[in-house]
């Protein structure tokens, strides 16, 4: 395994819900201590249904989510920066190696300004580039990796497709030469028959540029077929950590399985129906104690609503955030 | 076969613009029989949703239906009806609510926040049948718990904001089902939804339609979400189906190069090696409609002068499947 360019140590993040007079103010664990290694090189996926705390560790890493404790570390060999106390001049530097790709192509890119200046504009903004021919020359650069026509490049962004659109964003958040790039649900919002090139697109730009790539998602599918690693999130902790086949080949913790059959398939007679999982997500702002997973959880056992489950190693590389794995893997 | 539900006619549906008319359904025939879940996918902008809303004329007002354009609705015990033919918005409402109803797919927009859930399901009730209500609360509540909301009697009195995104879908159904429909249409009905509740969803849709016996037209992106609930399906793209037939043989031996396409860009859980093979090039504008065969400008199989000419007739497959493709020489075995 590579060293790890992201790590997290017991990373938090809440928000305040008001202020009480008398007692505890109460907060809203989007994100509870969570720890992570993302290796370098690698294509990391993160899944989860909404409200689980995707987006918002994402952005926590990116410093756009403010870190409420813990510690997040990113290291590339060259610079070595602890998010939560990074100062200005090195959070200047930390955000041309960091960068976004949105979900949605259509509200992402201005319609006000044409594909050449919306690919420049993070370049302009950071002051990477001494003059505008030194700037055009980046932009086509990147355009043409992102596979973008250069003549396209004068044109607004109204007269371009999603999957287009797409490949504008990812040349936008590229522009700098990042290392690190969060991308979050990008394919979510685009046809299928589109998707999978965008998909190739960033897996072929993540082996050409060496780059890392966090790559939330909600759907598992897409993850299994693109991400080296993934990690399962529900409401605001990671329940399972493991290499991609691994995951798939045996999950092992039961949220990961009940997500797993959750998914339609495409055989009419594999219904999947042996693991519904009943009710839906409980509110971060007041979440089950012990295992959060415990009320929807259909293997719970009675100390599992007192008992705080942590993540630990399990075969294959993997490590769950389940006292009961080990009993519970189907024969 | 019995008599169909609804029979939809050499649908044509166009749209006036100030760029001009835009074709968004070009001659789309289907029939629905009674207790039949026919699966309409296509991605966006293949006019799925456009085709759903003129069986209830829903259409905005610059829409223009073809010449030809018939959906004929057969409710048993009266006599066929032609939707397309009603022109009094008063005379609409036997259909709207009564005979069909609709289930959207963004349940927190298709509400009204100011009225609670209950009042909404009563009055649409007292507006289809001549119950009082008092009973037409019972029967909303009768519904809500069928659907699966605890505590129905309390919920009832609440607004949609107070529910959750499953629950308020789930309220939607129990909604569209309880006057009792002869056809159910669902637009992307869980495409909102996380995995696990559209799972509970597709659960509660099937179970539903076994006891209730109407017909669905269950329009969706998602082939995994067709596999799970639809007896047949229709492909469609750019405003044409490009083929039909039952959902095993589709998905199992699709003979259209666009299916094929669609199929093998999605990636699939029960083989992570197989590449992602996206569909080449973009949906052309509506604006620029293909000539001749829709698909032709991102087909692998085109011949100049026979796909850009005319468009192609539906050819049989197999039984009941068929394809509008010049070139069906090429199959293709997925899974």
């Amino acid at each position: 395994m590579n060293p790890s360019l992201v790590s997290l140590d017991k990373l938090s993040v809440h928000y305040p819900l008001g202020r009480r007079l008398i007692g505890k103010s109460p907060v809203l664990k989007a994100i509870d201590e969570v720890s992570l290694d993302i290796p370098k090189g690698s294509f990391f996926g993160l899944v989860g249904e909404s409200g689980s705390g995707k987006t918002t560790l994402g952005r926590a890493i990116l410093r756009a989510a403010p870190i409420s404790g813990g510690h997040a570390v990113y290291n590339d060999g060259e610079v070595d920066y602890d998010l939560g106390t990074i100062g200005k001049d090195a959070l200047r530097d930390y955000r041309k190696r960091s960068q976004l790709i949105f979900q949605d192509p259509y509200a992402a890119l201005s319609p006000r300004m044409t594909v050449r200046d919306i690919i420049a504009e993070p370049l302009e903004v950071m002051g990477l580039t001494k003059n505008r021919e030194e700037t055009d020359a980046r932009v086509r650069e990147i355009a043409a990796k992102c596979r973008l026509n250069l003549e396209h490049l004068r044109r607004f962004p109204h007269a371009f497709s999603g999957g287009q659109r797409q490949r504008i964003s990812i040349a936008r958040a590229l522009v700098t030469g990042p290392k690190f790039v969060v991308a979050d649900e990008s394919v979510a919002a685009l046809d299928v028959s589109i998707q999978a090139d965008i998909l190739n697109l960033l897996k072929q730009l993540q082996r050409d540029l060496d780059l890392t790539f966090l790559f939330i998602s909600h759907d598992l599918s897409v993850v299994a077929h693109v991400c080296d690693y993934v990690a399962v999130m529900y409401l605001g902790s990671i329940v399972e950590v493991s290499p991609t086949r691994e995951l798939f080949k045996q999950p092992k913790h039961p949220y990961t399985r009940a997500l797993l059959s959750a998914i339609p398939s495409l055989d009419p007679d594999d219904t999947g129906k042996q693991q519904r999982l009943p009710g839906e997500m409980p509110s971060p702002a007041n979440p089950p104690s012990g295992c959060r997973f415990h009320t929807r959880c259909p293997v719970a056992q009675e100390s599992c609503k007192t008992d705080v489950p942590h993540l630990q190693d399990a075969q294959g590389g993997a490590r769950v955030s389940c006292n009961f794995w080990r009993e519970n893997l189907p024969a | 076969m019995s008599t169909p539900l609804i029979s939809v006619k050499d649908l044509t549906i166009r749209f006036k613009t100030d760029e001009g008319l835009i074709t968004a359904v070009e001659d789309v025939s289907f029939d629905i029989a009674p207790g039949e879940v026919l699966g309409l996918v296509g991605e966006s902008g293949s006019g799925k949703s456009v085709t759903a809303k003129a069986l209830m004329q829903l259409n905005a007002g610059n829409t223009r239906y073809g010449d030809n354009s018939q959906i004929i609705l057969n409710v048993p015990g009266q006599e066929p009806l032609d939707a397309l033919a009603i022109k009094r918005e008063r005379d609409m409402i036997q259909i709207r609510g009564g005979a069909i109803s609709m289930i959207f797919q963004e349940p927190m927009a298709s509400f009204a926040p100011a009225i609670s859930v209950g009042d909404q399901m009563v009055e649409q009730l007292l507006l289809h049948s001549d119950m009082n209500k008092k009973r037409a609360r019972e029967i909303s509540i009768e519904m809500l718990d069928r659907v699966g909301i605890s505590e129905p009697s309390k919920r009832i009195d609440q607004y949609a904001f107070e529910f959750s995104g499953g629950m308020r879908q789930r309220a939607m159904i129990a909604m569209a089902l309880s006057t009792k429909p002869k056809l159910l249409i669902a637009d992307e009905p869980t495409t909102a939804l996380d995995v696990t509740i559209q799972a509970q969803v597709i659960d509660l849709m099937k179970d539903l339609v076994g006891e209730f016996g109407m017909g669905i037209l269950f329009i969706t992106h998602d082939l995994g979400v067709i596999a799970q609930t639809a007896d047949r399906v229709a492909v469609m793209y750019l405003g044409r189906i490009v083929e039909t037939g039952a959902v095993r043989n589709v998905i199992t031996k699709p003979a259209h190069p666009y299916t094929q396409g669609l199929l093998h860009a999605l990636p699939r859980l029960d083989d992570l090696d197989a590449p992602l093979v996206p569909v080449p090039g973009d949906i052309p504008s509506p604006l620029e409609r293909p000539s001749g065969c829709v698909f032709h400008t991102r087909c692998d199989r085109f011949i100049a002068g026979v796909c850009d000419a005319n468009p192609p007739e539906a050819t049989l497959v197999e039984d009941g499947h068929t394809a509008k493709c010049f070139d069906l020489t090429k199959t293709s075995e997925v899974a």
